[in-house]
């Protein structure tokens, strides 16, 4: 070999010829005529022939591959399937040149070496050796393997269905178990009980579900809600325009106006509401000449020049003594605006109105 | 809790204070409630005690370590100091002395520390196994089976096999460990986590290896609890062939090895 690269006299050539005696040593001298030969004459043309190299690579890709896949039918001791693939191996390594092909020997190699430590450990030096295939055979063989209808090598047969009991049993008497200790009646289980888990799993559940609803269940309550205020607003505003109607002279007293007697909250409900009106445009407040603040509507035309007059905002605080208060001071018997349906089946804590009309 | 409970042990000493932080060095976490008190404070304990509370705690202990057992993975003195023995952990050493002879002489099992550092016990049964699969009282489990398999491989193979060496002969016998099995179900946690929970099984990490390799050798349940010589005639059985024939494993199996057993059963310490 050393001829051969001298022969050809490049760097190159004498730094592989010196990896292939290294990585041949373990296969054996046979091959060695072949490959001076194959190195000699392939050398010019295939030395940078991608295409070729390409395959090369490929094949020993392939090889690797199929060693590993197969690993435990190559441990067998019943067959050369080792010795198969190194002498495919020295096949392709005629033909390497490049260093990427001589990595991909050396890794095939490594692999191999390692099948061959297994392969030698079970040569035991002494006694039989063991295999697992045949181990496994025999036992499916001892679980009552119905090979009548054995086609392919693994899944052929059918296994009865107390296989492994019938290897339990046999087996059983190796192990020196203590038995187990049962209560005659049963007992609570040493474990917390499955139940906690599917009431832990039931929580989780309706939980995914309920956060799947309540975006939906939200915008509907927004939008409800949105429009409730819209027709209370509007409805309140009726009433506004109907009682001004009946006497545009006479102003009308804000308090009597909002102020249910019947009901603290529907009161505050109405200065909500009325305060929509004001903003909006559709109302003014003023004060009388005793200071009280009065409501009025503002007509359709009116709405164009009152949008530009400055507006002022105020607070209004209302308890349920001033509440009171007021409906003493003013002497209010009867709410000016009327509870909505929706507002008596609501069924605040105050007291029902009297009568209704 | 330790705290408030060592002063009632024993009064504090010098050699008590050097064995506490050996005891906090050695044992895992709760375990450190526990320290192993001296024969004199056993007897003076003992001394405060009727017989027959002892008696009780003793019976309390057989129990639990019964429970616990129902499961196979061993029992730590910390969990039986912990649960039952409570405020008698002074005399712990003879409470165990008593349960290891009740199990003995009451029941046939024995107790065994398998882990003398960490004080793991596990029941063995004293008695020999009936002959013949017909005249066993409990049905057995198909995953005996199972541990039959794994542990007759590595056996067979010397002590030592790689993981995928159980998984493809277990795959051969129609246990393809990705699937669900009907008598195992997620049979690689039954194999890796079950087994070595109950220290029938060791899975330790080949070292050096990349990717990740696992190698399975012999927990120290199996150790005491498998008689190699009738796991070595069960596998003659099998290949039809005299156990004798494999000479190295038929000789491991019949000589009695110190290392096989770590311990004898538990006597006081």
């Amino acid at each position: 070999m050393r001829r051969a690269s001298r022969g050809v006299g490049d760097d190159q050539g004498t730094a592989r010829q010196n990896g292939v005696s290294a990585g041949r040593g373990g296969r054996g001298m046979e091959g060695d005529d072949d490959e001076v030969l194959c190195t000699a004459v392939d050398m010019q043309d295939d030395d940078n022939d991608p295409t070729r190299r390409r395959e090369i690579r490929s094949k020993y890709r392939d090889l690797i591959n199929s060693v590993q896949q197969n690993r435990e039918d190559m441990l067998s001791p019943t067959n050369n399937k080792l010795t198969d693939v190194l002498e495919e191996a020295n096949k392709l390594f005629a033909e390497v040149r490049q260093a990427r092909e001589a990595a991909l020997d050396a890794q095939l190699l490594v692999l191999a070496t390692d099948l061959g430590k297994e392969k030698a450990s079970q040569l035991h030096a002494e006694g039989s050796s063991f295999d697992p295939s045949a181990f496994a055979e025999n036992l499916l063989s001892f679980m009552g393997l119905n090979r009548l209808e054995d086609e392919g090598e693994m899944s052929g047969g059918y296994l009865p269905q107390d296989a492994w009991q019938k290897v339990g049993n046999r087996a059983q008497c190796c192990f020196r178990t203590a038995p187990t200790f049962h209560y005659m009646l049963g007992s609570f289980l040493a474990e917390p009980p499955p139940p906690r888990q599917r009431i832990a799993r039931q929580r989780n559940a309706p939980s995914k579900e309920a956060k799947r609803i309540m975006p939906t269940q939200l915008k509907k309550m927004e939008e409800s809600h949105q429009e409730a205020t819209e027709k209370e607003v509007e409805r309140i505003l009726g009433y506004l325009r109907s009682y001004f109607a009946d006497d545009p002279n006479s102003p009308i007293s804000y308090y009597e106006f909002v102020i249910d007697p019947f009901s603290f909250s529907r009161s505050v409900e109405n200065i909500f509401h009325t305060s929509f009106l004001v903003r909006d445009g559709l109302a003014r407040i003023y004060l009388d000449e005793h200071k009280l603040p009065c409501i009025a509507p503002i007509e359709e035309g009116e709405v164009e020049a009152g949008g530009g007059s400055t507006r002022q905002q105020c607070v209004i605080s209302i308890s349920p003594k001033t509440w009171k208060e007021i409906i003493e001071v003013f002497d209010i018997t009867e709410p000016l605006i009327q509870a909505s349906a929706t507002q008596v089946d609501a069924g605040t804590v105050d007291p029902e109105p009297q009568h209704t009309d | 809790m330790s705290q408030r409970k060592r002063p009632h042990n024993a009064p504090s000493s010098q050699s008590k204070g050097a064995r506490n932080s050996m005891v906090l060095l050695a044992d895992e976490d709760d375990d450190v409630s526990y320290t192993q008190p001296s024969t004199s404070q056993v007897q003076k304990g003992l001394d405060r005690l009727t017989p027959a509370q002892v008696d009780l705690k003793t019976a309390e202990v057989v129990q639990f370590i019964f429970v616990k057992d129902q499961k196979k993975i061993p029992i730590r003195r910390a969990d039986i100091v912990k649960h039952v023995v409570k405020e008698y952990r002074n005399i712990y050493p003879e409470i165990l002395k008593r349960t290891s002879r009740t199990f003995e002489t009451v029941f046939g099992l024995s107790l065994k520390e398998i882990d003398s550092k960490n004080h793991v016990y596990i029941l063995v049964n004293k008695l020999d196994p009936p002959d013949g699969e017909l005249l066993s009282m409990t049905p057995s489990n198909p995953k005996t089976g199972l541990l039959f398999v794994i542990l007759g491989i590595i056996f067979m193979k010397g002590g030592v096999v790689k993981e995928s060496m159980v998984w493809n002969t277990l795959k051969k016998l129609r246990v393809d460990p990705g699937e669900k099995h009907v008598d195992f179900g997620d049979v690689k946690k039954v194999v890796i986590e079950e087994f070595v929970k109950q220290r029938y099984l060791e899975h330790v990490r080949v070292p050096h290896t990349e990717p990740l390799e696992f190698e399975f050798r012999w927990g120290q349940r199996a150790d005491i609890e498998v008689s190699k010589v009738k796991l070595l005639e069960f596998m003659g059985q099998l290949h039809d062939q005299d156990p004798q024939s494999w000479s190295q494993q038929y000789r491991e199996a019949t000589t009695p090895q110190a290392s096989t057993a770590p311990s004898g059963p538990v006597s006081q310490r």
